[in-house]
C-alpha cells in the first residue's frame, strides 16, 4: 500500500497492464478495499446489479494512487475505470480537469431524491459525514464548544490531529481564527499557535485512534462517522459539532469521460443511491445516507447525523480555493507546522 | 632454531581418530619428513604444531617449552602452505616482510632482512612484484622467504613441492635442503611423496590411519621396515607368502599348491612370517642350471634399468610372481639374450630377504 | 546474436529508460493549479527545490540517515556475514536462508512490526513498566532512531550477503598464515581480511546506501508525520500536492546525488582496494 511502486505504477503502468475486461456489461468501479468495498459488493454489486446481468469488478487501492491514476490516464481514449470513488475535495480537483463526464439527471433518477446541498454536476453523492471535534469525555469535562477551544492551554501536549487531513485541518483552523472555509490564511498563523502548544501529528487514522485509545491525546478534529465507529470499538471519545458550524465531507462517485461502460457506470450510480443500498454504510461505517428516503434506526440516526439546527450551519468545503492553493497549503503544513 | 616434540599427541573428531598418540622429536637443525598416504594424519599433525588444530589430548613442545595452549600467532613456527597462501594485495616485499612487521621490527632493519631473505631464495628485485605477477616456483620460494625470514624456530612445510611440475620440483627439492642445512633449520615436512621424503629427511616418520608405523633414516627403513606396510609403501617390495621349512628356508606357496624354498634369515622369525625382498637385490643367471627356478613372464624397459617379471609356480601351485629389477645388460651381457617364456635361476642372499609378520587378513 | 538481444534490450528501454525520460520531460514542465501539468521548458522546479531550505533540509536529513545507516548496517553485518562465510553444508543453507527470511516480509508488515514493537503501548515500553523500570511510557516511535533501526533491519540482509560472497572467497589460510607470522587475530583482520574484502564492502555500501537513500514505507511509518526523507516527499507531490513537476524534479536530484554519491564512494574504496 505505502511502496513508491504503487505511486509510480499508478501513474506510469500502460494502461494495456491494468485490468482486462471482456464484455460491456462489466463495469469496473475504483474503490477502497476494506469495509467499503466490501459494503459496495455486498449492497450494490450482488442485490441490484447482478439480476440486471451488470456484473461489477472492483478495481481497489487508496485514493491518492486512484487520483494519479485518473490524472495520468486522462488524454487515453479508453480508461481502466468506469465509476471512480473519491473524496469531495479531490473529485472536485479531478472534474476541474474535465476528467469526469456531467451527470445527466435523467439517466440517474435516483438522484432526484438526493440531499440537494450535496448534489455536484459531475458526481453524485453517496455517504457522507461532518467534521467535528473528538474528545475524551473522562479528561476533557466540559465539553468543547468550538474549534477554538482546543487552543485552550490546559489541553497543551493532548491535542492530537491526522496528518492525512492537513486540508480539513487547516480549515478548522481558519475558522477557529475568526475566518471561514473560503481562506486559509488566517488558519496558518493559529496553527502555528497550536504548534507551540506541542499539537502531535500522527501519520494514520490508526495512530492517532491508538494515540486516543491510550490516553496520550485527549482532542482531534474527524469525520463524525469515524468518531462513531471508533466509540463502538471502545476508544473513549465523544463527538462534539463545533458551534461554528461543521463542515461537510462527502465521498462521491463519478463516471469518467473515457469509461468503456458508460450505460453500466451510470446504473451502477443510481444504484448506489438506491435507499436499500444506503443504509448498510450507516450501521458499519457510521456514514449517513446522501438520500432523503432511507430510513434509519432513530437510535443510529442520533449519533451519526446533524440536527436540523447544526444540518443548517452545514458548511461546504470551498473545493475551488483548496484546488487553486491545494500545492501551497501542503507546502505550508509539510515545511512550516509539521516542522 | 629450537627442537621440537610431540608427545602423546592425539585428535579425534567425534568417534573419528586423525591422529592417534604420535610422539615424535626432532633435533635441533634436524629435517623429519612426515610421509604417509592422503588421510593419515600428516597433515593434521603438523596442523597441530602450528597451532591451527588443538589436540584432543597430548603436548607439543617447541624449544622445549609447552605451547600446546599457545594461539598460532604466538608459537614462532614458520609455515609454508600447499598453496603458498601469499597475501594477494600486497607485493613480494610486503608479504616477506608481515612476519617481521607483526614482532614490531623497525623498517630499516626490516628492509635489510626481507632483501637478505629474497637474495637467499634467489628473487631478489621481485619485491614489488604482486604475487599474481609470478611464477608457481617463483611464489614458491616467495612463501619460503616469508617463512624465513622471521627466525623462527620451527620451520613447518605443507607439501611444499606438490603444486610444482615434475622437472621444477626436482630442483627446488635440492635448494629447500641445502637452505635448511646451510641455516640449520629445524624442520618438520609433510609429504605424500616417498621420493621427496627419501632425498631430503634426515628421518622419516611413516604414518598411516593416524598411527606412527616407523620412525628412522630412509636407509634403515628402506632396508629394514618394521611392517608390511611400511615395506610397501616406502619403495618396491616382493611378497611372497607360504611357511619356513626350516631355519633359513621358506617355502613359497602358490594358489593351490608350494611351488619353491627360498633362501632367507635363520634368525628368529615372527609369527605368520611372510618373505619380503626387494626387486633389484634378486640376481639373474639365464638357463635353469642353478639357483631358484623360474620363468620370464614379460620385461619392462626403463632405461638404465630393466623390469623382469618372474613367475615361480610350478604346475601344481598356480603362479608365483616375482619381480627383479637389474641395471639394463650391455648386448654382450647373458643376461641381454634373456627373453619372454625363457627359463632362468634367481638368488639373493638370505641375508637380502626378510621375514615380516603377515598383516591381519 | 544481435537478433537475440533486440527483445531484451528492447524490454530493458521501455520498462527502464522509457519511465524515466518522461519524467525527466515532466521535471521540466510547469504547475499550475488549473491544468496541474503546463507543458513547458524550464528548471525552475530544479531551482525552487535547491533554493527552499525545507528541501535541502530533507534530502540532508536523507543523506544524514543513509550514511548512518549504511555504516550500521556494515557494522552489524561483517560479523554476521563472516560467520556465515565460514560455515559449512547444511548449516550454512539454513544460515542463508535465515538471513533472506526477513526479505520475505515487504517492508510495510515489517514495519508494523516495528510499530508494535516501539509504540507507546508496544512490547518493549510494556517490559520496561512491568519490570517498573519507567511510569511513563517512551516515546520510541516516530523518532529518527525508529527510522534507523526499522531500515537498518531492511537493509542488513542485503549487507550481509553481499559481504559473506567476498569473505568466502577469500581462502582461509590466508588468516592461517598471517597468524603463523605472528599476527593476532584482530591483527590478521585487520591486514589480511578487511583490505581483501573492501571491494564486497564497497559493493554493499553501494547497495544499501542506494536502498537507504531511496526509502519510503520506513520513514513513513516509524518516523512519523514530521521525520521527511526525499522518498516520501517525492510521493507527497505527486500524490498530495499533484504538483508533478516538482516531484519530478526533486525525485532526479535524489536520484543525481545518490548517483554522484555512490560514484564518488566506489571510487575512494577502488584507491583504497589498490595493492601497495
Amino acid at each position: 500500500m505505502l511502496t513508491r511502486r504503487t505511486a509510480l505504477g499508478a501513474g506510469l503502468a500502460l494502461p494495456a497492464l491494468r485490468i482486462a475486461r471482456a464484455q460491456s456489461a462489466q463495469v469496473v468501479v475504483g474503490t477502497w478495499g476494506g469495509d467499503y468495498g466490501d459494503l459496495l459488493s455486498a449492497n450494490i454489486d450482488k442485490p441490484l446489479l447482478a439480476p440486471r446481468g451488470v456484473e461489477v469488478v472492483q478495481d481497489v487501492g487508496p485514493q491518492d494512487p486512484r487520483k494519479t491514476k485518473l490524472i495520468a490516464e486522462r488524454q487515453s481514449r479508453r480508461g481502466s475505470m468506469d465509476v471512480c470513488c473519491l473524496s469531495d475535495v479531490d473529485m472536485f480537483t479531478l472534474a476541474q480537469q474535465g476528467v469526469f463526464e456531467p451527470i445527466d439527471p435523467a439517466r440517474v433518477p435516483n438522484l432526484g431524491k438526493a440531499i440537494p446541498s450535496l448534489k455536484r454536476p459531475y458526481s453524485v453523492p453517496h455517504i457522507y459525514s461532518a467534521k467535528v471535534i473528538l474528545y475524551n469525555p473522562a479528561k476533557v469535562t466540559a465539553p468543547p464548544q468550538g474549534y477554538a477551544d482546543l487552543w485552550d492551554p490546559k489541553y497543551r501536549g493532548r491535542v492530537g490531529l491526522v496528518d492525512i487531513l492537513h486540508l480539513q485541518n487547516m480549515e478548522a483552523a481558519s475558522i477557529a481564527a475568526g475566518g471561514d472555509e473560503h481562506n486559509y490564511e488566517p488558519g496558518k498563523k493559529k496553527l502555528m499557535e497550536l504548534r507551540s502548544l506541542d499539537a502531535k501529528v500522527y501519520p494514520s487514522n490508526e495512530a492517532l485512534a491508538a494515540a486516543l485509545k491510550s490516553e496520550e491525546i485527549w482532542l482531534t478534529i474527524m469525520w463524525l462517522a469515524r468518531g462513531f465507529m471508533w466509540k463502538k470499538s471502545g476508544i473513549p471519545v465523544e463527538a462534539a459539532v463545533p458551534s461554528e458550524g461543521a463542515t461537510s465531507i462527502c465521498f462521491e462517485m463519478a463516471v469518467p469521460k473515457n469509461a468503456r461502460n458508460r450505460d453500466g457506470a451510470l446504473a451502477y450510480l443510481n444504484a448506489a443511491l438506491d435507499a436499500r443500498a444506503q443504509t448498510a454504510f450507516a450501521d458499519r461505517m457510521g456514514y449517513a445516507p446522501t438520500v432523503t428516503d432511507a430510513q434509519l434506526p432513530p437510535e443510529l440516526a442520533r449519533q451519526i447525523s446533524l440536527t436540523p439546527e447544526q444540518q443548517a450551519k452545514l458548511r461546504t468545503p470551498d473545493y475551488e480555493y483548496i484546488a487553486k492553493n491545494q500545492s501551497a497549503l501542503i507546502d505550508f503544513w509539510n515545511k512550516e507546522f509539521k516542522r | 632454531m629450537g627442537t621440537l616434540g610431540l608427545d602423546s599427541l592425539s585428535r579425534r573428531y567425534g568417534g573419528t581418530v586423525a591422529v592417534e598418540r604420535v610422539d615424535l622429536e626432532v633435533a635441533e637443525g634436524e629435517l623429519v619428513a612426515l610421509l604417509g598416504p592422503s588421510g593419515c594424519g600428516k597433515t593434521t599433525t603438523l596442523r597441530m604444531v602450528a597451532g591451527f588444530v588443538p589436540p584432543s589430548s597430548g603436548t607439543v613442545r617447541i624449544g622445549g617449552r609447552d605451547v600446546t595452549r599457545l594461539p598460532p600467532h604466538a608459537r614462532d613456527t614458520g609455515m609454508v602452505f600447499q598453496s603458498y597462501a601469499l597475501f594477494p594485495h600486497m607485493s613480494v616485499g610486503r608479504n616477506v616482510a608481515f612476519g617481521l612487521e607483526m614482532r614490531g621490527i623497525g623498517k630499516a632493519e626490516r628492509e635489510t632482512r626481507v632483501r637478505e631473505a629474497l637474495r637467499l631464495v634467489r628473487l631478489e628485485g621481485l619485491e614489488d612484484r604482486l604475487p599474481r605477477q609470478l611464477s608457481g616456483g617463483q611464489q614458491q620460494r616467495v612463501a619460503l622467504a616469508r617463512a624465513l625470514v622471521v627466525n623462527p624456530a620451527v620451520f613447518l612445510l605443507d607439501e611444499p613441492l606438490s603444486n610444482l611440475d615434475a622437472k621444477l620440483r626436482a630442483e627446488v627439492r635440492a635448494e629447500i635442503r641445502g637452505l635448511q642445512q646451510r641455516l640449520g633449520l629445524t624442520t618438520l615436512f609433510v609429504t605424500h611423496d616417498q621420493e621427496e621424503a627419501l632425498t631430503m629427511a634426515d628421518r622419516l616418520v611413516v604414518m598411516e590411519r593416524g598411527r606412527v608405523r616407523q620412525v628412522g633414516t630412509a636407509e634403515a627403513i628402506y632396508a629394514r621396515p618394521a611392517d608390511l606396510f611400511v615395506a610397501g609403501f616406502i619403495g618396491r617390495i616382493n611378497v611372497l607368502r607360504g611357511r619356513l621349512e626350516g631355519p633359513g628356508r621358506f617355502l613359497a606357496e602358490g594358489p593351490t599348491g608350494p611351488a619353491a624354498t627360498l633362501p632367507c634369515p635363520a634368525a628368529t622369525p615372527p609369527a605368520r612370517p611372510v618373505l619380503t625382498i626387494r626387486p633389484e637385490r634378486i640376481g639373474i643367471r639365464p638357463g635353469a642350471e642353478s639357483g631358484i627356478p623360474a620363468r620370464l613372464v614379460q620385461t619392462a624397459y626403463l632405461g638404465p634399468r630393466t623390469e623382469y617379471h618372474f613367475d615361480l609356480g610350478t604346475p601344481g601351485s598356480g603362479p608365483v610372481p616375482l619381480l627383479a629389477i637389474r641395471d639394463t645388460p650391455g648386448p654382450a651381457e647373458p643376461l641381454h639374450r634373456l627373453r619372454t617364456g625363457d627359463a632362468a635361476g634367481l638368488h639373493w642372499e638370505a641375508e637380502d630377504a626378510l621375514l615380516l609378520p603377515d598383516d591381519p587378513a | 546474436m544481435a537478433a537475440l538481444v533486440l527483445p531484451a534490450t528492447l524490454l530493458v528501454l521501455g520498462l527502464l529508460v522509457a519511465p524515466m525520460a518522461i519524467l525527466f520531460r515532466i521535471s521540466l514542465d510547469r504547475y499550475s493549479p488549473t491544468e496541474l501539468v503546463q507543458e513547458a521548458l524550464t528548471g525552475e522546479n530544479y531551482l525552487r527545490a535547491i533554493a527552499d531550505p525545507y528541501y535541502r533540509e530533507v534530502l540532508g536529513t536523507t543523506l544524514g540517515i543513509a550514511l548512518l545507516c549504511t555504516l550500521l548496517a556494515l557494522l552489524i553485518a561483517f560479523p554476521a556475514a563472516w560467520w556465515l562465510a565460514r560455515l559449512e553444508g547444511r548449516r550454512r543453507s539454513l544460515a542463508v536462508i535465515l538471513t533472506l527470511f526477513p526479505l520475505l516480509v515487504g517492508n510495510v508488515v515489517r514495519a508494523a512490526g516495528w510499530m508494535a514493537l516501539l509504540g507507546r503501548d508496544g512490547a518493549i515500553n510494556a517490559a520496561l513498566r512491568g519490570l517498573g523500570l519507567i511510569r511513563e511510557p517512551l516515546g520510541l516511535l516516530y523518532t529518527p532512531g525508529a527510522v534507523v533501526a526499522g531500515i537498518v533491519a531492511v537493509v542488513a540482509p542485503y549487507m550481509i550477503l553481499t559481504l559473506a560472497t567476498v569473505i568466502e572467497a577469500i581462502p582461509r589460510n590466508l588468516e592461517e598464515a598471517a597468524a603463523n607470522l605472528g599476527a593476532s587475530p584482530a591483527a590478521a583482520f585487520r591486514r589480511v581480511v578487511l583490505p581483501m574484502a573492501l571491494p564486497g564492502i564497497a559493493a554493499g555500501c553501494v547497495l544499501v546506501f542506494i536502498l537507504c537513500m531511496n526509502a519510503y514505507a520506513t520513514p513513513v511509518l516509524l518516523g512519523g508525520p514530521q521525520f521527511k526523507m526525499m522518498a516520501p516527499a517525492v510521493f507527497d507531490q505527486f500524490v498530495r500536492g499533484t504538483n508533478w513537476p516538482f516531484g519530478a524534479a526533486l525525485a532526479f536530484i535524489l536520484l543525481l546525488v545518490t548517483l554522484a554519491l555512490t560514484l564518488a564512494g566506489s571510487a575512494a574504496l577502488s584507491r583504497r582496494t589498490a595493492p601497495r
